[in-house]
């Protein structure tokens, strides 16, 4: 596993963030993952990353996805993450939160919500929940709805407002609107055309991280034991990484998950995409430091 | 002069289609034409997916003389879930057809996706059986939802985008070859070799699946993306097809086939034809026969097996009931 880390420091680019592939553009998505992974290290790769994310940080309190874009995204809630980890940059990351508070998905807006309980009826879903989008001016959906949930619970832990509160609550109510019919949550909708969608693994690893200090409801008990399930005969090393994130912070036991992640990382698998290589470094690192998508209660 | 109603409303709508023709005029659609003359298509009769594949294929692809000589070539399948049955182009022929530009003189071949519902493009590789054909030399998949991106004008204006940030893999290609399954889709219709090119539309910026392009409208976003990165060749999986409510629930439907095409425009007719489908009553297809290609029979030379009409057609939704061909 030492290895790992060494590798993913390897990549880091000369202004000290991380592109997704081999390539100059750094990714606000590979950076702050890779931040995360390395903050436990004794180098100081990881707050060159944090301080590439504040260079990237746009002033309405947003990231863009990547350099050189200029309109901010789903990534705004994990590069919050990245800096929720920290006691500094109070500024920063109440200005993210701000941006996180305002955005909405575009059923937040009533024609869109009216329009899709009268006229556009093929996929079923309550628009009165909604969440976040991947890119504003889009609907909501699972993944950055479940990333902005966990940035402002972390965020606003001490001090949560009333707003905040009634967000929170929604994207929530949102998430489990969503899920699939046996559990889990596919990209967004569960039923289209009046067929059940099959839940995805990653999909649903982070849409638990969001729930974790929920009420376990019945919706919650299936997705996990859907989870576990598939963690089991999971290849790929993001989701089985998001699995073993996810399955920690339920008390699962995620040890025999951790051995064989590191098998398939130890076999030379090919990992080109940095956000997975810092996955696959926090999941192997579970319950050894702090876990950076945790929600104290 | 008396106005009334009869003549009112003939002048109105002369008015109106007067203005829409000038409107046209000033503020064109589009400000590429990839139209020739004529196009060519091949229908390749093949059973079954098997090592066979690449000697057919390559049978095929020395019919229309490619410029493929020291080129570097994109491969673009259509790659979206890891589900079972006919979801994603098979990758036998993604693997044969990647291994015949090789021996047509390609210098590089580039499998690039970037799947539209699924995060972990590497489960998708996995399920769909690409990573043994990934093992051969000068063969390489690149990630297109991750790539390295570059803003684009776009070069037509349907969905109102005016620019969107494109994969360098893609840009920097010489040769774009589409390679989608042949499907039936309930949100376009029919899913082809214009709709696969959704997939060079990044993640990483436009998200899981690309909702944006949804609401800035399917047909719309189609016209808009091929009319910028333009197509230079076609093959279409149609060997097991779906049908009904695909792209991903339909059901698989035997339809023997493989369509080469130099022409996205014909390959995309050539396909709706051999699902019982009117190609004109495909929205981005009516309209991309202005502009990308050839829709039109008589503009599209056949090089091999003509074009007959299907025993049955394709199952569709009930809203997609209007694209079934009128049986003469």
């Amino acid at each position: 596993m030492s290895l790992l880390p060494r590798s993913l420091e390897e990549r880091r680019l000369p202004l000290g963030g991380w592109s997704y592939l081999n390539s100059s553009q750094t990714s606000v998505e590979a950076t702050s993952l890779a931040a995360m992974a390395l903050s436990s290290e004794a180098s100081d790769a990881s707050g060159s990353g944090i301080e590439q994310l504040l260079r990237l940080q746009r002033r309405d309190g947003g990231w863009p996805a990547f350099l050189g874009d200029s309109e901010g995204s789903w990534t705004t809630a994990l590069a919050l993450c990245a800096l929720n980890e920290m006691t500094d940059f109070a500024g920063a990351r109440e200005k993210a939160f701000h941006w996180l508070i305002a955005e909405r998905g575009r059923e937040g807006h009533w024609f869109w919500r009216w329009k899709f309980k009268t006229a556009d009826r093929n996929v079923q879903f309550d628009p009165d929940k909604y969440g976040w989008p991947w890119i504003s001016g889009s609907a909501s959906w699972v993944v950055p709805t479940a990333f902005s949930i966990i940035a402002i619970k972390q965020f606003t832990v001490c001090n949560r407002s009333e707003a905040s509160e009634k967000r929170i609550h929604l994207g929530v109510e949102m998430l489990l609107d969503r899920a699939c019919v046996d559990g889990g949550w596919n990209s967004g909708n569960s039923v289209v055309y009046g067929v059940p969608l099959r839940p995805h693994v990653e999909a649903t690893a982070i849409a638990l991280l969001a729930l974790q200090d929920e009420r376990r409801t019945e919706m919650i008990q299936k997705s996990l034991s859907w989870l576990r399930q598939n963690a089991a005969i999971v290849d790929s090393v993001s989701s089985l990484a998001w699995c073993i994130l996810s399955l920690f912070v339920y008390q699962e036991p995620i040890g025999g998950l951790k051995n064989r992640l590191a098998t398939i990382v130890g076999d030379g698998r090919d990992i080109r995409n940095n956000a997975t290589l810092a996955t696959a470094l926090l999941a192997l690192k579970c319950g050894e430091m702090i876990h950076p998508f945790v929600v104290l209660r | 002069m008396k106005l009334d109603r009869r003549r009112f409303l003939g002048s109105s709508v002369g008015v109106a289609a007067a203005t829409g023709v000038t409107a046209e005029w000033v503020w064109p659609k589009h400000s590429v034409s990839y139209r020739r003359p004529h196009s060519a298509v091949a229908v390749l009769n093949v059973d079954e997916y098997s090592e066979r594949i690449e000697a057919l294929l390559l049978d095929g692809l020395r019919l229309f003389r490619l410029p493929v000589m020291g080129r570097s070539i994109l491969l673009k399948p259509n790659l979206v879930e890891d589900l079972p049955g006919p979801v994603n182009t098979n990758s036998a022929l993604i693997g044969a057809a990647a291994r015949c530009f090789l021996r047509l003189g390609a210098v590089r071949v580039v499998i690039g996706e970037g799947p539209g519902h699924q995060r972990d493009t590497e489960l998708v590789v996995q399920a769909a059986g690409l990573k043994p054909h990934l093992a051969e030399r000068q063969i390489e998949f690149v990630d297109l939802n991750r790539d390295e991106l570059r803003k684009v004008k776009l070069k037509a204006n349907y969905s109102g985008l005016g620019e969107l940030w494109l994969p360098s893999a893609v840009l920097e290609s010489d040769f774009v070859v589409s390679m989608p399954k042949v499907k039936t889709h309930h949100w376009a219709g029919v899913t082809l070799s214009l709709k696969n090119m959704f997939g060079i539309v990044p993640g990483m910026k436009y998200g899981w699946p690309k909702n944006l392009l949804h609401w800035s409208g399917i047909h719309e976003s189609i016209l808009d993306i091929c009319a910028t990165v333009p197509i230079h060749f076609v093959i279409a999986d149609g060997i097991t097809a779906m049908e009904g409510n695909g792209p991903l629930q339909g059901s698989a439907r035997q339809l023997g086939k493989i369509v080469l095409a130099d022409d996205p425009v014909a390959a995309d007719a050539t396909c709706a034809r051999l699902m019982g489908f009117d190609p004109l009553r495909v929205r981005h297809l009516s309209e991309g026969g202005h502009f990308l290609g050839n829709l039109r029979e008589d503009r599209i030379r056949m090089l091999a097996e003509e074009v007959g009409a299907p025993t049955r057609p394709f199952s569709v939704l009930p809203e997609f009931r209007y694209l079934l061909a009128v049986k003469s």
